[in-house]
């Protein structure tokens, strides 16, 4: 009736009454449990020790909350009656948001095709060139694009051109890391071939490598635009054209008909995009 | 079979590589092979047979020793030397190595990039006398019907067909193949195998072939090399090749897996 | 060698068997209107050309007075900023995880009806499309200009994405550990617990962590508009153009950045691959656990996630979603 076990707990003898009682006969075959619960164990201490100092850095005050809470109820309900009268002279900023997001796109993306091919390893042979503009776009990257427009604002100017430059900076960055991804990702073949049979890095690179990542190189263009929709319509906050300056001006005057109005633009010019997107993105990626 | 006018001579002189990890992939190599031969290389896989058709067009870069390649001598070849090398030879891999989202086109004009400029590539603009060459390659082939399609819809013996047009299309003086049928079927083998034969034949191209599978080796091959961890072990007709060869090239006695087929097959 | 030289015997009437190059009207068409629209674009904006010619001297002279060389002196108080920024930063996320972790659960299909899915998955849309700049230019506006509204303003940010991330993630796992746990009779939280958690974790984990990129960059732009820490602190260098000051924040913003996206990008590659891995070093061929299509490519710690961390607006667009949550893994992000 009871014999020994192996070693896993469900064995023959567990029908019977005896089951448990065999296994446990069996000990000595059983594994050790591993002791991994400590770690888990000083990860969550080491988590809630950071956002209780993240707390007391900021000051949370609940009790502020609380008290602007009436307040911040009154606001909302007023921002969610725009005041449609107002629309046509926000036309104009409209526009800008629009013109800025795809000259912006088409700078950043035409700029970011040679940049990726020399930030990939699949199709840079040259380490220093490689290192150097990697190196570059990361740099690039960690800066918010809001920051490049604030600083663009004061040394060029206010204005949509502040904007541009600082949306193509912004979209560099993650468009070649990106696409250089891609390149690092994609099958190679015609590439060897294309150096057998004689031709340079470039020739190579162009010939098998580009139609490679085309698609891709589609899919995120589309994506790059959406995100800079949306960024150029806040870039106006430090006055770099576009909607967000509407918001500015504003804001400060607590005419919140009229901001509401300006954020459902906002809302739908973005959601529009991005359904606008997710379609053609779909379709393109066979 | 008829020679071209400037058919080239490959020549090995005791040539040595030694892989980075210290691994030794080819140990004293010396051979001579014609122009207009076709020689096939056979042996157990990581004998050299890869290492020996890829020092060919410098895709392994010698450690000791000399090729040489009609007048190129490739120990230290680099830059335009080593490609106008390549441009005289044309590869075809196991795994057919075409860009797969462009066209078949596309891919055979890869052959003319040598000669052409840096600024028609980047742009796409093959001159027109390229693209005429580029689709008498998949004439040859019988191929062309399949010009605009994307390669990657095409079967595999499809494929290493257009990538044997995409050879021809660099009017090689030598074509190398690296184990060019693996990857395909015994039928399909067969007609990648023919057609390499007939380029050889017809158009008097020097062809090494590297193979996995005997039976191929000595039928569409005039010349047998075996190797064996890196050396020489049988250089001579197929039909020489007896019992005894198999074993000092594989190390045992032929197995099923040696061969293709083990019926003739009958081709159209 | 002559172009005859390949068909040597070949019959003429081969020749015109060769197809004709096939035509793409609505590629065409496409690319056309895609130039229309740049174009008019290019047109339409009011910019001075002056300006235009201007702005590459006066940017490189802008450029030489924040670097060289950048005020040092200023580093500590840099420094100070910088840590407030990262405490908004941190709470906010750890906030949004909290508020926005079960309302996924109460989005995924599966476990409750649609009357509540639905909803709840509107809310996430809508809370995603606003950029975040502008829900904290709300708040600011209602409960004043502080770190805490700051962070409160990244936390409803972040609710609408990792809301979305979450319930994707969580209908993705893979179905075999679900209908074990089903068929072993379990209820629908069990099987929750037991079946899709487990496998969910790991990507889970590594978004929250990528979240936290971002909203680091996000309390840079939110000091911008006035809720402290370093953005803060570059405003006013900049508005009153101390550019050497503004030359070490900048410096010191990037540096920050850089090093939080390295070891966030460490911690998530030992979530999923359950190994450390230096950054910097040259990887090739490793995969994200589910590489998007002509996306996937390595994973590359020496980087940042691509789309949002860039964004000041805090944005995570929903294109590519489903690339999104194994976008964060292999860190080449749709976002």
């Amino acid at each position: 009736m009871t014999r020994p076990a192996p070693v896993a707990s469900t064995g023959p003898g567990a029908g019977q009454g005896g089951g448990r009682d065999a296994v446990r006969a069996a000990s000595p075959l059983r594994p050790v449990r591993p002791r991994t619960r400590w770690k888990s164990l000083v990860a969550v201490l080491v988590i809630a020790g950071i956002t209780a100092w993240a707390a007391v850095t900021i000051q949370v005050d609940p009790a502020d909350l609380v008290r602007n809470g009436g307040n911040a109820v009154n606001t909302l309900i007023q921002l969610v009656q725009p005041d449609y009268t107002f629309f046509p002279q926000t036309l104009d900023a409209l526009g800008q948001t629009v013109q800025m997001a795809v000259i912006g796109t088409a700078i950043g993306v035409a700029l970011s095709l040679p940049l990726s091919f020399l930030a990939s390893r699949a199709t840079n042979p040259d380490a220093t060139s490689y290192r150097v503009v990697r190196f570059v776009m990361n740099v690039i990257r960690a800066v918010p694009d809001l920051l490049y427009a604030s600083i663009f604002v004061t040394a060029i100017g206010v204005g949509a051109l502040s904007g541009i430059v600082a949306l193509v900076l912004f979209n560099l960055g993650i468009m070649v890391k990106l696409i250089s991804e891609a390149l690092d990702g994609v099958d190679r073949g015609g590439q060897e071939a294309a150096l057998a049979a004689g031709g340079t890095w470039l020739k190579a690179d162009r010939a098998a490598m580009l139609p490679e990542i085309s698609p891709a190189f589609l899919s995120q263009t589309i994506y790059v635009l959406e995100l800079n929709i949306r960024a150029s319509t806040v870039l106006g906050l430090v006055g770099a054209g576009g909607l967000g300056m509407l918001i500015d001006k504003v804001r400060t005057f607590y005419e919140y008909h009229y901001l509401s109005l300006v954020i459902f633009e906002i809302l739908a010019l973005v959601i529009a995009l991005d359904l606008l997107s997710s379609y053609v993105r779909g379709r393109i990626v066979r | 079979m008829n020679e071209r006018p400037d058919a080239a001579r490959i020549r090995f002189e005791q040539v040595n590589v030694t892989y980075p990890n210290g691994y030794r992939g080819l140990k004293d190599v010396s051979l001579t092979i014609e122009p207009g031969e076709m020689v096939a290389v056979v042996g157990l896989s990581g004998a050299g047979k890869s290492t020996l058709v890829r020092t060919i067009n410098g895709l392994v870069p010698i450690t000791d020793g000399e090729i040489t390649v009609g007048e190129h001598r490739l120990r230290g070849l680099r830059g335009s030397r080593l490609r106008e090398l390549r441009s005289e030879v044309g590869m075809i891999f196991q795994s057919f190595n075409l860009a797969r989202r462009t066209t078949v086109l596309n891919n055979v004009l890869m052959g003319r990039l040598h000669h052409t400029a840096t600024w028609r590539t980047l742009v796409g603009a093959w001159r027109a006398d390229d693209v005429e060459l580029a689709m008498q390659a998949l004439e040859r082939v019988e191929i062309v019907q399949k010009a605009y399609a994307p390669a990657a819809e095409l079967s595999g013996g499809q494929q290493q067909r257009v990538a044997i047009a995409r050879t021809l299309a660099q009017q090689p003086r030598i074509v190398l193949a690296d184990e060019p049928v693996a990857s395909l079927d015994p039928p399909t083998s067969h007609v990648v195998m023919r057609d390499l034969q007939r380029i050889n034949q017809e158009l008097g191209i020097t062809v090494v072939v590297n193979l996995h599978f005997l039976d191929l080796a000595r039928r569409y091959g005039t010349r047998l090399i075996g190797l064996r961890a890196g050396e020489v072990v049988y250089d001579g007709p197929g039909a020489g090749a007896d019992e005894s060869v198999f074993e000092s090239i594989y190390g045992r006695s032929l197995t099923a897996e040696d061969v293709l087929d083990s019926r003739p097959v009958e081709l159209a | 060698m002559s172009a005859t030289a390949l068909r040597p015997g070949m019959p003429a009437a081969a020749a015109s068997a060769r197809p004709r190059r096939p035509r793409q009207v609505l590629r065409t068409l496409v690319s056309v209107l895609v130039v229309l629209v740049i174009a008019a674009s290019f047109w339409g904006v009011d910019l001075s050309w002056s300006s235009i010619a201007q702005a590459p001297a006066s940017l490189l002279h802008i450029a030489h007075l924040m670097f060289g060389p950048p005020n040092w002196s200023q580093l500590p108080e840099a420094l100070g900023a910088t840590m407030l920024s990262v405490a908004m930063a941190w709470f906010g996320t750890v906030l949004g995880i909290v508020i926005s972790f079960p309302l996924s659960l109460l989005a995924t299909r599966g476990l409750l009806p649609g009357v509540v899915r639905w909803p709840v998955r509107a809310i996430f849309a809508v809370l995603r499309a606003v950029p975040e700049v502008v829900i904290a230019v709300l708040m600011l506006s209602v409960t004043g200009l502080t770190a805490f509204t700051g962070a409160l303003a990244i936390a409803i940010g972040s609710i609408g994405t990792l809301g979305k991330w979450g319930f994707e993630t969580f209908e993705a796992v893979d179905r075999g550990a679900i209908e074990a746990a089903t068929a072993a009779g379990g209820s629908r939280v069990q099987v929750m617990r037991w079946g899709v958690w487990p496998a969910a974790q790991p990507e889970v984990l590594a978004f929250w962590l990528y979240r936290f990129e971002v909203s680091v960059r996000a309390s840079a732009i939110l000091g911008l508009i006035g809720a402290g820490g370093i953005g803060k602190m570059l405003v006013d260098n900049t508005q009153f153009r101390v550019w050497d000051t503004v030359g070490t924040l900048l410096i010191v913003v990037v540096v920050v950045t850089m090093i939080i996206d390295q070891l966030s990008g460490m911690v998530r590659q030992r979530i999923i691959t359950g190994r450390w891995q230096l950054p910097l070093a040259a990887r090739r061929g490793r995969r994200g656990s589910r590489g998007a299509g002509g996306l996937g490519g390595p994973a590359d710690a020496a980087g940042p996630g691509a789309g949002g961390p860039g964004s000041g607006t805090g944005v995570e667009p929903n294109a590519g979603s489903d690339a999104g949550a194994a976008g964060i893994l292999s860190e080449t992000s749709a976002d």
